[in-house]
């Protein structure tokens, strides 16, 4: 965070006023953290493969919870799936987690993400997808009910 | 399954996120009002995606950065070095 303050200090006259300041700050946190990693040999990350999709709503009618008389807050909050989402976001690979925080915390749209990040929209919309699921599945597996089907590719 | 249902379920995510036209918005509106079966899919996905935005706001640094920057931003410019 420190460095994202330092950097848009020294870089401030490459900011054009009107344009989307919000999205030119994580563009410089973006390059902070990735520099970062890049100082570390980066761990495979099978993040663009296809997989077994997975949602907590559907696991439950799949297992005969009659979760269509249940309100979605019933279903997350009352069944234990709500406590952990900050960990579960924070184990999530570090190219998903960047996307889904990007477009579900901040807000951002598709197109400003694959501009902060330097990917194709495609690419934005499978990590979100990905991660999304990812993260239920990890809400799942802290609720203590036994491991999910996996999201690994050909588990299916 | 009906081919409704597919196609509102292919578009659910990005109907969530307000990335569809205004066409396709329209599209997938009125086959949840008509159908509660995915209605509820999209209740809980919309749902968990406030969740994790409630969660997980950690507004207290971003907030005071987008106000030094925004206060950046409108000073002056500098003559180009």
């Amino acid at each position: 965070m420190q460095e994202t303050y330092l950097r848009a200090y020294r870089y401030r006259n490459r900011f054009r006023p009107g344009t989307n300041e919000k999205a030119w700050l994580f563009t410089i946190m973006t390059n902070v953290f990735r520099n970062r990693l890049r100082q570390r040999p980066a761990p495979e990350d099978p993040i663009d493969q296809p997989g077994a999709d997975f949602s907590i709503y559907e696991q439950m009618r799949r297992e005969g919870m009659p979760v269509h008389l249940m309100s979605p807050e019933e279903i997350i909050v009352d069944r234990g799936f709500g406590g952990e989402v900050k960990r579960a976001l924070e184990e999530l690979p570090v190219p998903m987690r960047m996307v889904v925080v990007l477009v579900d915390v901040e807000d951002f749209s598709y197109k400003e993400v694959a501009s902060i990040l330097g990917i194709k929209i495609g690419t934005v919309m499978s990590r979100l997808h990905r991660g999304r699921q990812a993260l239920q599945k990890k809400l799942w597996e802290y609720s203590g009910r036994p491991k999910a089907p996996s999201l690994a590719v050909g588990a299916r | 399954m009906g081919d409704h249902c597919e196609q509102t379920m292919r578009r659910l995510s990005t109907y969530i996120d307000r990335e569809l036209s205004e066409t396709e918005v329209k599209k997938v509106k009125a086959h949840l009002d008509d159908c509660p079966p995915c209605e509820q899919v999209f209740d809980f996905q919309a749902e968990m995606k406030r969740l994790v935005r409630k969660e997980c706001c950690t507004d207290d640094a971003p907030t005071r950065l987008r106000a030094w920057v925004r206060q950046l931003a409108t000073e002056k410019p500098k003559p180009a070095q």
